[in-house]
């Protein structure tokens, strides 16, 4: 690792152990391992459930969720349940400055990870617990995967807006891709985790209860805004008057003008069409009012053309509008390459693959490139005395 | 020394951010403890002072969320006076934070140097939608194309359907990452007293959300886009009732939980059907599943449903509206979400704290939206020492403005 001894990358010397079943747990861990935290996961015998969480890589048992989760991050093996499980938790305790945990309530006794137990154990340790209704509060014993979190918060039933709803009104609402929730969860814990640190040389390590359903919620607060200005949201309704996802030929575009200039533009880009010359149409109310109307022009002059000309021309004429690119797309996107937002990646079996490193970037310190995936217990348990 | 309540208490942020993600991102900062100074202009007023015809807002809004115990302060950054200004509030600041398209800063004559130069070990975060380098820096975007330049967007969607736009938990998203993200410079200085640029592309945070597909991208293989179902439970998805528009959401991870669902729908042939005896057997029946659930649901109601499954340990939430999250007494008793009111705002729900600390009760929300420029007493005359009679005179000259 060739890092500047005095300087380092932003999380050098933090130690962090990860207890996590959840995306969430692992998530809250993988941004601070990016960071150059030292994690390491606490893993039963045969390995947290992650690893075998789809999607799996064809051709292997290997799961490139746990991959995505686990690079960068050491292993330990320890039963909690067996007898010696609380002497290993301490002594792999000892030294570290922040805790993650995903145990549900009713099992962290048995498991010796009861919060104050522990902080009475080490009271300079950051304890953060990650559950999907948090630890406190009536339904702090409730359950939830993905796809329950997601509509616990309410986004669930906001989507899909726009094209997709108008297509297939009569289908439930949609869940977003993979773990949407669960990363929001991650995040927070990871925020809430840094902010308990920076706060431990005054006040000393504390316990910190961080909610999958809250951190949705939170991301989701202009509907609450929304709701108390009066309006209920449904996705029939929330979509962007005008603009949203047109078919294009080869792919789809996301067009969205919200200022005025944006509009101007796009009437240019579409070629100054008749229709656009009423100038009912300079006001934005009316163009609001006028939505269906103006994405019916819009998606007819967008199927007779091909989608990388039109995000070209748009963006050459300010206006915001972005092809929706698969994951080779992105993969293999200029932009990305140019920006070292992907890292080789060794997995098991001496499979090499690429990984994102982090969504985001540290100028002064560029964050360490090459992970690997930690095989399970490849750093040996510490030594109970 | 009375303790800190906050966790951020004696950080300050000077926020130049606009838009949503970056507001979003020092509000959680705010949340925490920071003091943030909003720097805006009655020229350039953030969004939520203006109506938002493409949201159908006429007017503008009365509580916005993501200016929570905010200070604002006016500067008109067209002037050289003004950048002058915002130096030296910089200069007094642990953070500045801004989400302009990627170069405004630096033609302000704010850039992450410039800054430098005024506070030596000063951190930048700046927000935007593809980040400072590389060939798209300079495009300019919202929420929905976050989602759709970072793949996200297109991994969404019914199987047989287009992509699917994301919304404003896009920009959330990036906020919070940012959040994550300056913290993590504020321990670096800490060790090593020295500055940071923090580069935070909100398409790359889209990314993130889909970085198990951008492994298998990598490797030549094609991630599957699956709607609602999963790839190893089922039942798994979101089911009708007898409700209209109410729906019920469903995990199913085992034979054990299986049991329980089948158990608690009366259904007792189905859970010794060899078609559903095994998680494979259940996902090789998924279709033929979702059709039964669909019908034993049919009769039954949606919240009632989900906590008789919930008592049975069964993953099961009702599809929620916004009216059912501020109902939630769970919700509410957390500090998720709390009663927020002032004078000319009647009582609503707003989004609180973001996480509870066992030794901190002071994060959340202590103030409302600012009015444009309301804290200029302290900030500039307090911080900066401007006399009232400079602070006249600049106002005078529109400096601050």
């Amino acid at each position: 690792m060739a890092e500047d001894p005095v300087q380092g990358p932003p999380l050098a010397g933090c130690r962090v152990l990860e207890h996590s079943r959840s995306v969430a747990a692992a998530y809250a861990g993988r941004l601070l391992a990016a960071m150059g935290a030292g994690v390491v996961m606490l893993e039963p015998p045969g390995g947290t459930p992650l690893r075998r969480a789809p999607p799996l890589l064809e051709g292997t048992d290997q799961s490139a969720l746990f991959a995505y989760l686990s690079a960068g991050k050491h292993s330990v093996v320890c039963d909690l349940l067996a007898p010696h499980g609380r002497c290993t938790l301490e002594r792999e305790l000892e030294g570290i400055d922040i805790l993650i945990d995903d145990t549900p309530l009713g099992r962290r006794a048995a498991q010796h990870l009861d919060p104050q137990v522990l902080s009475q154990r080490f009271p300079a340790l950051v304890h953060v617990s990650v559950l999907p209704f948090g630890a406190s509060g009536p339904k702090a014993d409730w359950d939830g995967e993905e796809v329950n979190l997601l509509h616990a918060a309410g986004e669930g039933f906001l989507l899909p807006n726009g094209l997709s709803y108008e297509l297939f009104p009569e289908r439930p609402p949609l869940k977003i891709y993979g773990h949407f929730s669960h990363y929001q969860g991650g995040s927070m814990a990871a925020l809430a985790a840094l902010a308990a640190w920076w706060a431990a040389p005054a006040a000393g390590g504390q316990y910190v209860d961080v909610s999958v359903q809250d951190a949705v919620l939170s991301v989701g607060a202009f509907a609450l805004q929304r709701l108390g200005d009066g309006s209920l949201e449904h996705r029939a309704t929330r979509s962007f008057r005008y603009g949203g996802v047109f078919e294009a030929r080869g792919g789809f575009v996301e067009l969205l003008t919200l200022e005025d200039r944006q509009w101007t533009a796009l009437v240019e880009l579409l070629g100054r069409p008749a229709w656009a010359q009423d100038d009912a149409l300079r006001d934005p109310l009316e163009r609001s009012r006028r939505g269906a109307e103006i994405n019916r022009h819009i998606r007819a002059w967008m199927l007779r053309h091909d989608v990388d000309d039109i995000v070209r021309w748009a963006q050459e004429r300010g206006v915001p509008a972005a092809k929706y690119r698969t994951p080779a797309d992105v993969i293999r996107g200029e932009h990305e390459r140019s920006r070292g937002l992907f890292a080789p990646l060794r997995l098991g079996g001496g499979l090499q693959a690429e990984v994102l490193v982090a969504p985001f970037q540290f100028r002064c310190t560029p964050l360490e490139g090459a992970m690997s995936v930690p095989a399970i217990g490849e750093r040996p348990a510490e030594p109970v005395k | 020394m009375t303790p800190a309540q906050a966790p951020l208490c004696g950080v300050r942020i000077a926020d130049f951010t606009i838009h949503a993600a970056g507001p979003f991102c020092t509000q959680l900062l705010a949340q925490l403890g920071a003091q943030c100074i909003k720097v805006e202009s009655k020229t350039r007023p953030d969004a939520f002072r203006k109506p938002h015809a493409v949201y159908g807002r006429m007017t503008a809004a009365t509580f916005d969320q993501v200016s929570v115990n905010k200070l604002s302060v006016r500067l008109n950054l067209k002037q050289p006076e003004a950048v002058a200004l915002a130096k030296r509030l910089v200069s007094i600041a642990d953070v500045a934070a801004e989400s302009f398209r990627a170069g405004v800063m630096q033609r302000l004559g704010l850039g992450f140097q410039a800054l430098r130069s005024v506070k030596p070990d000063i951190i930048l975060l700046s927000l935007s939608s593809s980040g400072q380098s590389g060939p798209d820096s300079h495009f300019a975007g919202y929420a929905p194309l976050f989602g759709a330049w970072g793949g996200l967007g297109w991994m969404s969607g019914y199987s047989d359907g287009p992509p699917v736009e994301m919304r404003h938990v896009m920009d959330h998203s990036a906020g919070t990452h940012a959040a994550v993200a300056t913290m993590a410079a504020l321990h670096q200085r800490r060790r090593t007293g020295q500055a940071q640029h923090i580069d935070l592309a909100a398409r790359e945070v889209a990314s993130a959300m889909i970085g198990d597909a951008l492994i298998q991208a990598s490797l030549g293989q094609r991630p599957e886009r699956t709607g609602n179902a999963h790839l190893s439970m089922a039942p798994h998805g979101v089911y009708p009732t007898r409700e209209p528009d109410r729906w019920l959401t469903l995990a199913v991870r085992n034979d054990d939980e299986w049991r329980a669902l089948a158990q608690e729908l009366n259904q007792p042939s189905a859970s010794s059907d060899p078609r559903f005896a095994s998680a494979d057997a259940r996902l090789h029946h998924r279709a033929e599943l979702d059709a039964l659930l669909a019908r034993w649901l049919a009769t039954r109601s949606a919240e009632a449903t989900a906590e008789r499954l919930q008592r049975a340990g069964v993953c099961a939430h009702v599809s929620w509206n916004m009216q059912d999250v501020a109902g939630d007494a769970h919700l509410r008793a957390r500090g998720a979400t709390t009663e927020v009111s002032a004078p000319g705002i009647a009582p609503r729900l707003a989004v609180g704290a973001p996480a509870r600390f066992s030794k901190m009760h002071d994060v959340g929300i202590r103030r409302l939206t600012p009015a444009l420029g309301q804290d200029e007493d302290y900030v500039f005359g307090e911080l900066l020492g401007l006399t009232s009679a400079q602070r006249a005179d600049l106002e005078r000259r529109e400096v601050i403005s």
